[in-house]
């Protein structure tokens, strides 16, 4: 799983800037060491500082600028298991963006392509064959069975009804504008 | 400056009756409102709203503690896209 990816070299004692993509940036560390894709080169990583939304540390084996400059651009890596095990009804993020997406009658209808959090609650968006995409809440109701062995979520879209008052009616007709 | 306490909170008419209707359906709705200035009331909490954006309907489920904030503070007009971090969870709620 991707956690961060090396910015640059810091300083010249040979630490480096890393860009994190854990929810608290100096949880890149917390996973244990990190390697490389290939998994060949590993890294235990220490946190120094955060600067600049990135994290300052210093990584096992690199002690000089030159050393923390030919790191540039490398991708970290831990591994999946390493991650605490989540309670029920919750997945990572990483397992749910690209599951399909099916109805109850078991036809595709699309993948996940992102899940957002705009402060009511978790919500998937699913992007169809055509590359429309359409937004669903994260509920029991909404999703009744998540598989993520199976690479498959099943989705029960809620039948969508429309309020608008009497004057936004007739404001749309004169305009073409809702209230 | 705040609103007047005396005034109440503004929600528009038509939703309140919406909301009841759909409460008494049963079914699963989403609600789709063009109104980002009303107030969320405790009668609407645990229905799905889909707030419209600018663009799209975002689904808002009420929860208490959404109570007398407004709609559009839960459908963003701008959305950033970044890197997703790699330990986040999402949590499927039971409504």
């Amino acid at each position: 799983m991707l956690v961060g990816v090396i910015a640059g070299a810091h300083g010249v004692r040979g630490e480096v800037r890393i860009r994190s993509f854990t929810a608290d940036p100096a949880d890149v560390a917390a996973y244990g060491p990190v390697s490389d894709e290939s998994g060949a080169r590993r890294f235990a990583v220490r946190i120094r500082s955060a600067v600049r939304g990135q994290v300052i540390a210093r990584l096992d084996g690199v002690a000089d600028r030159n050393a923390a400059e030919s790191l540039k651009g490398l991708r970290l890596y831990v591994p999946r298991d390493t991650l605490p095990r989540l309670g029920k009804d919750e997945w990572y993020l990483a397992d749910l963006i690209g599951l399909r997406a099916e109805d109850t009658a078991g036809k595709p209808l699309g993948r996940v392509k992102a899940v957002h959090n705009f402060g009511a609650g978790d919500v998937l968006e699913i992007e169809g064959a055509g590359g429309a995409t359409q937004f669903l809440s994260f509920t029991r109701r909404a999703v009744p069975e998540v598989d993520i062995a199976g690479g498959r979520i099943v989705i029960e879209p809620p039948v969508e009804v429309e309020a608008k008052g009497e004057a936004a009616n007739e404001a749309d007709d004169a305009s073409g504008r809702r209230t | 400056m705040a609103r007047s306490v005396w005034k109440g909170p503004f929600v528009d008419g038509y939703l309140l009756k919406k909301a009841e209707k759909s409460r008494s359906s049963g079914r699963n709705e989403i609600i789709k409102i063009w109104s980002r200035r009303s107030t969320i009331l405790p009668q609407f909490v645990g229905l799905t709203f889909g707030v419209y954006n600018g663009h799209k309907f975002l689904p808002v489920l009420v929860t208490e503690n959404m109570v007398g904030h407004k709609f559009g503070e839960f459908a963003p007009t701008r959305v950033f896209q970044g890197h997703s971090a790699a330990d986040k969870s999402a949590k499927r709620a039971e409504a």
